[in-house]
């Protein structure tokens, strides 16, 4: 893991260590013991702009507070020494300005391909892993929910699992109200959106959302009218029906979408390119909203990678602003998307004290639908989290966790 | 009264079939509809069966598709017959599935595919389209509103969020020097976006601040918290009281025409700005909350269609770690370097006074102050909270929707 290897590497880069210019603007430091030899190069305009001194850097606030008004990129370092003991390296300037770097820190922010890429999926983001239906039960990863609530390395393992594999089902919770709050703030705080923090999923005649009826809920994301979507669901089951129905429906769409790619291409280009209007037109508490966002179903980042899929039959706006040429050929696109999502759908049903908990950016979810009595009427919580939050967190906890126990 | 007009009623208008377009093209299966004194729609079938708003397929109480018809959709589906009432303005189809479906032409407009009507539906009614001003505009594009108006009037509370949404940025007057003014103009609007700082917060110099912005130092131009993926959409800032030395003087500059100058002038910088990925952070801890944000993203960030969608800047909380080659990392500095000289040229000043309340889009405009001193007796104190654009766009939407 990238901070335990930082930390290794902490105590033994001490004993050797050598820099010099390179290039007339890079800054080349060779710590020179023996298994982590490799040498490494720094730009000399980065250098400078993240000297550490205090005229540069804000120590309180972790801040960058280098006068960039004055700032010229042409800065050149004029000569460099480094001093084994100390474990440190030196740098004079162009602009008479003088800096010191200590080797962890240069380690840490190597620009060494492998090191950059393990900092960002081990400690950015975890990178996700990708799973079909029949390996649901492989995947899928249990949580007590007092040991999340009492115990950082539970807590810890449980934001890994949803960052990494999109589920996790935590069990053994209260069936009091609050437990959905409880857990959002041991992570950090609730994403309100139009319908409020928390919120009750039960059969209300009437209702002003699809949700909110009995009938069968085709798998879906939560809220693809905003451009900031909530991002984790929460969903604390107090009572379950005892009717055939109500059970959970669970797709994991990346895998969906690396199947259209893969198998039908040109499906994929177009619910990567063509806008889809989705939309929520009501009210709630006597507040009305009209919310509106216009994304493809499939959206990707400038890499390529899954940043987030949107897919709603009854949040899908009937205006559909597009060229009319484009919709013929969309609708066959997504009548496919939609059917290897319902077959590859791996249905369970919660029980009361289970608080489920999904990526709504990654995966669909749904249920089927459910009769109540009198004596015996479904009633789940909600609440959403945001992945800045959880992020955040998780980075916090893999900072604060002891290192493993050392195996050689 | 039904009648089925053959000239009106012609059954369906097929494109010409095109020789080397792929088979789903050349079934492209449209729906014309022609009413006396206006323009013919054009509407593809599947789209109207999929929009059928009868009973079965469509939920009034919650203005929402069922999804019935999707468990097994029939992207096949045709028209078998096709008619119009002419007096009662109504689109009759009979469905080769056995349905048969009826939508108003009143309907049927607001949903045309036609270019024109598409392009005034979303830069009128989705999100106005933003004019961008450059530092010598910003006295014309300025608006100021009064703060009382706001919460009692509509027709006011449409025209700030239009101006916000179109220029970024409008001044609100005449606020109490209360604490609770941004949490009420907030509620006005929807509600408050909570960060990992709280809902309000408070800006005003403190020793060993753990955020830049609590100093009384030079802020230089920055947008707030761009270590957020979910970056906060309007910054809201009360001034409490303002500082009587010469400093904490507002800065702003539209980010977008910064952008647009180096897109013209300078477009190898602008390619660069646009394509390198900066790891922004903010480490630290406000009460209980201990947090470690990162969010990898380009300073310039436009969307599919190559529009502006946010921009990122901040000399502090732009992380030490910069996750790109070794060889992205000179000209990134160089492009930046020209954009933070283009955004100090293109800056405008103002100071604002007590019960005042700056709002901006902090997706689009960069902002800052000079520095200040404060004495025993003056102590700079600003309210600041934040709105998120999903909230705002659609309280505008509402507003527009009841003056229509």
């Amino acid at each position: 893991m990238w901070l335990q290897r930082v930390g290794r590497s902490l105590g033994q880069g001490r004993r050797h260590l050598s820099a010099k210019i390179v290039k007339g603007t890079s800054i080349e430091v060779q710590p020179e013991d023996g298994e982590s030899a490799a040498t490494m190069t720094f730009p000399g305009v980065w250098l400078r702009d993240n000297c550490r001194c205090a005229v540069c850097f804000h120590g309180s606030s972790k801040s960058r507070r280098l006068d960039w008004d004055a700032f010229d990129t042409r800065v050149r370092p004029l000569s460099v020494r480094s001093d084994k003991a100390a474990g440190q390296v030196h740098v004079s300037w162009s602009d008479a300005h003088e800096s010191s770097y200590t080797l962890a820190w240069l380690r840490q922010r190597s620009f060494d391909t492998q090191r950059q890429r393990s900092y960002l999926e081990d400690f950015y983001r975890p990178s996700t892993r990708h799973w079909a239906g029949a390996e649901f039960e492989q995947i899928a990863q249990h949580f007590d929910y007092e040991q999340v609530m009492a115990e950082d390395a539970s807590l810890k393992q449980w934001l890994q699992a949803l960052a990494v594999y999109g589920v996790a089902l935590l069990r053994g919770a209260p069936l009091d109200e609050g437990v959905v709050r409880r857990l959002a703030e041991r992570v950090g705080f609730i994403r309100r959106t139009t319908y409020g923090e928390e919120f009750i999923v039960q059969a209300k005649p009437g209702a002003q959302n699809f949700a909110y009826l009995s009938l069968p809920l085709p798998l879906h994301t939560d809220l693809p009218y905003y451009e900031y979507k909530p991002s984790v669901n929460i969903l604390h089951c107090v009572v379950q029906t005892k009717s055939r129905g109500g059970s959970n429906l669970l797709v994991d769409a990346f895998h969906i979408a690396d199947r259209l790619r893969s198998q039908h291409p040109e499906d994929f280009e177009r619910l990567c390119r063509i806008p889809v209007d989705w939309n929520d037109i009501g009210s709630e508490d006597g507040r009305e909203f009209h919310n509106i966002w216009r994304a493809p179903v499939i959206c990707l980042d400038a890499e390529g990678k899954y940043a987030r899929i949107n897919h709603s039959v009854p949040q899908r706006d009937s205006h559909f602003s597009v060229p009319l040429e484009e919709v013929e050929p969309w609708y066959e696109s997504y009548a496919r998307f939609v059917r290897l999502a319902r077959d590859d759908a791996h249905a369970f049903k919660t029980r009361p004290g289970d608080v489920l908990t999904f990526n709504n950016i990654r995966l669909l979810h749904g249920r089927t639908g459910y009769d109540d009595t009198e004596q015996n009427s479904r009633y789940i919580v909600g609440a959403y989290l945001d992945w800045d939050i959880i992020y955040s967190r998780l980075r916090v906890l893999k900072k604060h966790a002891p290192p493993p126990a050392n195996k050689s | 009264m039904f009648q089925a007009d053959p000239q009106l009623s012609r059954a369906l208008a097929r494109l010409q079939p095109k020789a080397k377009l792929d088979l789903q093209q050349d079934q492209l299966r449209l729906v014309l509809v022609e009413s006396p004194g206006q323009p013919d729609m054009q509407f593809p079938d599947i789209w109207l069966r999929d929009n059928c708003r009868c009973g079965e397929c469509y939920l009034p109480q919650t203005l929402s598709r069922l999804p019935q018809l999707w468990n097994n959709l029939d992207t096949s589906v045709r028209v078998q017959q096709q008619s119009v009432d002419v007096e009662q303005q109504l689109l009759y189809i009979q469905w080769s599935d056995g349905h048969a479906s009826q939508y108003p032409f009143a309907w049927l407009r607001e949903r045309d595919f036609a270019l024109a009507h598409r392009t005034r539906y979303l830069s009128d009614f989705y999100r106005p389209a933003p004019q961008h001003w450059s530092g010598l505009e910003f006295g014309h594009i300025r608006r100021e509103f009064q703060y009382q108006e706001l919460l009692a009037s509509d027709e006011q509370l449409q025209q700030w969020l239009h101006q916000l949404a179109v220029y970024g940025v409008a001044l609100v007057r005449q606020a109490p020097l209360e604490f609770d003014v941004l949490r009420r103009l907030c509620n006005r609007v929807g509600f408050m976006r909570r960060t990992t700082y709280g809902d309000e917060f408070s800006v005003r110099a403190q020793p060993g601040a753990s955020n830049y912005a609590y100093l009384a130092a030079p802020l230089p131009l920055h947008t707030d918290m761009p270590y957020f993926e979910y970056k906060p959409g309007v910054t809201l800032l009360h001034t409490l009281e303002q500082s009587d030395s010469p400093g904490g003087v507002n800065l702003l500059t539209d980010a977008y025409h910064v952008a647009d100058l180096m897109r013209e002038r300078h477009p190898a910088q602008f390619r660069v700005l646009c394509q390198t990925p900066v790891d922004w952070a903010d480490i630290g801890r406000d009460g209980d909350l201990e947090f470690h944000n990162i969010w990898r993203a380009p300073v310039i960030n436009l969307d599919a269609e190559g529009r502006y969608v946010r921009i990122n800047h901040s000399i502090p909380q732009r992380d030490s770690h910069f996750s790109v080659p070794l060889e992205q990392v000179r000209p990134w500095y160089e492009a930046m370097a020209l954009f933070v000289r283009l955004a100090n040229e293109q800056a405008c000043s103002f100071k604002t006074t007590p019960g005042d309340v700056l709002t901006f889009n902090n997706l689009r405009l960069v902002h800052g102050r000079t520095g200040y001193d404060d004495t025993d007796h003056n102590v700079r104190h600003l309210v600041g909270a934040f709105l998120d654009w999903d909230i705002v766009y659609s309280r505008l939407r509402v507003l527009r929707n009841a003056t229509r």
